[in-house]
């Protein structure tokens, strides 16, 4: 399990830090055209983090080869497999991205106080126990409300209130 | 001397200013706990109150406010794994494990002492070391800092637990994300969109990465012993114990004071320099990061250590050493007290008096912190189906509070599902913390340094201080990298001898 872990680690911050290194640099850190005496430029450092961790990822999948090879004698796993064994828990997580991205998207339209109720509901739901349904919905309804007074009242905080309704 | 001392304890023993201290500190303690308010909040908000206070009564409430939620931020990255100030992030690293083994009233206990011993020897070293500590701050220039900073950063190899190399990559992509925004010059970097220009705001990154991973975990994998909440056990610290970790709070609070007198470093990251100098030297430090009693200890000696010493810039300088105490240069200038030099010459009865006003904080800082503890202790017994979500939802208000901004509540998100899939891979997240923390330092101070002596390597060697730290560093990766070839050595011979 865990030489899969350092492989599939290895691989992701290598394939991470070569798209920040061949694309995002180039692209989104610009050197001025003129820079103040003999100070670097500010797309050095970038570079040179995105290096290293090139490098490191590239030596992580190097580390991980034998004992993935020592492992798979035992027992072979490819990453289709793995994914179609984990089927449940890929589609829970997908769940989480998307309730994320709802609220996120959703939060300047609805307004703050609503789509944080919605998200405190749905993430209970998700939980998948309901034992205690009372406290759940009456958390889901007053929590936020209670954050909402507390920060209103004491750090005057403008919240969204949604474009929607107003 | 004598006579203006006690004249100043006669003017600080007041109901009024033991009673702006006592809520300070426990306002504080409070404002610490909760995930996304920080210290600077707590001060920035009392400021406009001291406008109707006497100057020391004023300046001894924000002092109060500062100490306070320093230490309330190990209440909740203890209890709840999300750190309620940054200086509080690296207790987490012990402290949460200690909950878990149902020792959380131990590690509180741990925590409130070792804060409040820090405290005690922050406030002894601004009463006798304020002036010639200040003259040593004024000799580190950008070169010692960078020099500072790189041994610092060796810290990344003693907290990345079971591979050094996952540790890096951590690291690295925590040097990555905080380069996102403006650099010293003004030039933009990665600012994919507007909101980015300004950089990602320290306080989401650090509770994304803490605190949503175990909420998603526990959506994702549903775990048995959800309803497990964390138990207190044993709240008792023996004696025995204390003295166990006695050395690396005496060492965490000197650490604190040094690191908080020298501007622009702060608690943050003296916890981890302590946490890390006491992994190092204890005989327990193998275990530290599974739940070791020493290294909460070590994080909250050194942060609460260097609450005190960052008076000392601001005092004997007029220089503030972090964003609070450049807030509390503001209240001082209301109240017409001009920090600097000339303060010691013009109201020295009003120094004396903050002083000794300070001191009595310590007291007042394990009072509130005992009763404050207790009640949040209750915390831990709620089940997590319930509060994991409420926390997300604090944290998205705590979040949003700070800087009315969505793009933080974005970057919070976004670090929760960063954090799961680096928890998936066993990437450690500690190496990130601490290069996201010392990063912006390390490469202002190395890019002003090469500016300074017009890219010229040789400046960073020019001082002793420079030259001590580089050897601290070099010593330090020697050894790492001499334990790590012993230990793939020692994988290698018990592979080939169980091959054969």
């Amino acid at each position: 399990m865990n030489q899969n872990r350092d492989f599939y680690a290895g691989l992701l911050a290598t394939a991470f830090f070569a798209i920040v290194l061949f694309v995002l640099i180039p692209i989104y850190v610009k050197v001025p055209s003129f820079i103040p005496g003999f100070a670097p430029p500010p797309d050095m450092w970038p570079r040179v983090v995105a290096i290293i961790g090139l490098v490191m990822g590239v030596l992580a999948v190097i580390l991980a080869f034998p004992k993935m090879r020592e492992a798979s004698r035992n027992q072979v796993t490819s990453l289709g497999t793995r994914i179609m064994s984990h089927k449940t828990l890929i589609v829970r997580f997908a769940a989480v991205l998307v309730v994320f991205a709802a609220f996120v998207i959703g939060m300047p339209i609805v307004g703050f106080v609503p789509a944080t109720i919605v998200m405190l509901g749905v993430l209970f739901i998700m939980t998948g126990n309901f034992e205690r349904k009372f406290w759940m919905i009456g958390l889901t309804v007053i929590f936020p409300v209670l954050l909402y007074l507390l920060f209103t009242e004491v750090t005057h905080t403008p919240f969204p209130e949604g474009t929607l309704f107003f | 001397m004598w006579n203006e001392l006690l004249y100043a304890f006669e003017a600080v023993a007041t109901l009024p200013n033991f009673l702006a201290m006592f809520a300070g500190i426990w306002g504080g303690v409070i404002i610490g706990a909760i995930p996304g308010m920080t210290g600077t909040m707590a001060v920035t908000l009392a400021l406009p109150f001291t406008f109707y206070l006497p100057p020391v009564t004023s300046i001894l409430l924000l002092v109060a406010l500062y100490k306070g939620s320093t230490y309330g931020g190990s209440i909740s990255a203890i209890l709840i794994k999300t750190p309620g100030t940054a200086s509080a992030a690296c207790t987490v690293l012990d402290g949460y494990p200690l909950a878990r083994a149902g020792k959380g009233g131990k590690a509180l206990n741990m925590a409130l002492v070792s804060s409040c011993i820090g405290d005690f020897i922050s406030n002894i070293s601004l009463f006798f070391l304020a002036m010639p500590l200040a003259m040593f701050a004024l000799r580190v220039g950008p070169p010692e800092f960078f020099m500072l900073m790189a041994f610092s950063l060796t810290i990344v190899a003693s907290i990345s637990g079971r591979s050094l190399v996952l540790g890096i990559i951590s690291a690295c992509l925590g040097l990555l994300l905080a380069t996102v925004g403006e650099d010293i010059y003004g030039s933009y970097r990665f600012a994919l969109s507007e909101d980015m220009k300004s950089g990602l705001g320290m306080v989401p990154v650090l509770i994304g990465l803490f605190a949503l991973p175990e909420l998603i975990k526990m959506v994702v994998f549903r775990p048995e012993e959800n309803n497990a909440a964390l138990k207190l056990g044993d709240n008792r610290l023996t004696l025995s114990e204390f003295r166990g970790s006695i050395k690396s709070i005496c060492r965490g609070s000197l650490i604190g004071v040094i690191l908080g007198a020298i501007p622009g470093i702060g608690p943050s990251t003296a916890a981890f320099f302590s946490y890390s100098e006491a992994r190092r030297t204890s005989k327990n430090g193998d275990k530290f990061g599974e739940g070791e009693l020493e290294g909460v200890a070590a994080s909250e000696s050194a942060n609460n250590g260097a609450c005190g010493a960052t008076m000392i810039p601001l005092m004997a300088l007029g220089v503030p050493g972090d964003v609070i105490t450049g807030v509390m240069l503001g209240a001082f200038m209301i109240h017409g007290l001009t920090p600097g030099p000339l303060l010691f010459q013009n109201n020295i009865g009003e120094v004396y008096a903050l002083f000794i006003g300070i001191l009595f904080s310590s007291v007042f800082l394990f009072i509130a912190g005992k009763v404050t503890a207790n009640a949040f202790t209750k915390i831990s017994r709620i089940p997590q189906t319930l509060l994991l979500p409420c926390i997300l939802i604090l944290c998205v208000y705590g979040i949003y509070s700070i800087g009315a901004s969505p793009f933080d509540v974005t970057v919070l998100l976004v670090m929760g599902v960063v954090g799961f899939i680096m928890m998936l891979l066993n990437i450690p997240a500690a190496p990130f913390l601490i290069a996201f923390i010392l990063g912006p330092m390390f490469e202002d101070n190395m890019r002003r340094s090469l500016a300074i002596s017009r890219g010229d390597l040789g400046v960073f060697f020019q001082s002793w201080i420079s030259w001590g730290f580089f050897v601290l560093t070099v010593l330090f990766v020697t050894l790492t990298i001499r334990r790590e070839w012993k230990k793939w050595r020692e994988k290698r011979a018990a592979a080939t001898a169980s091959a054969s």
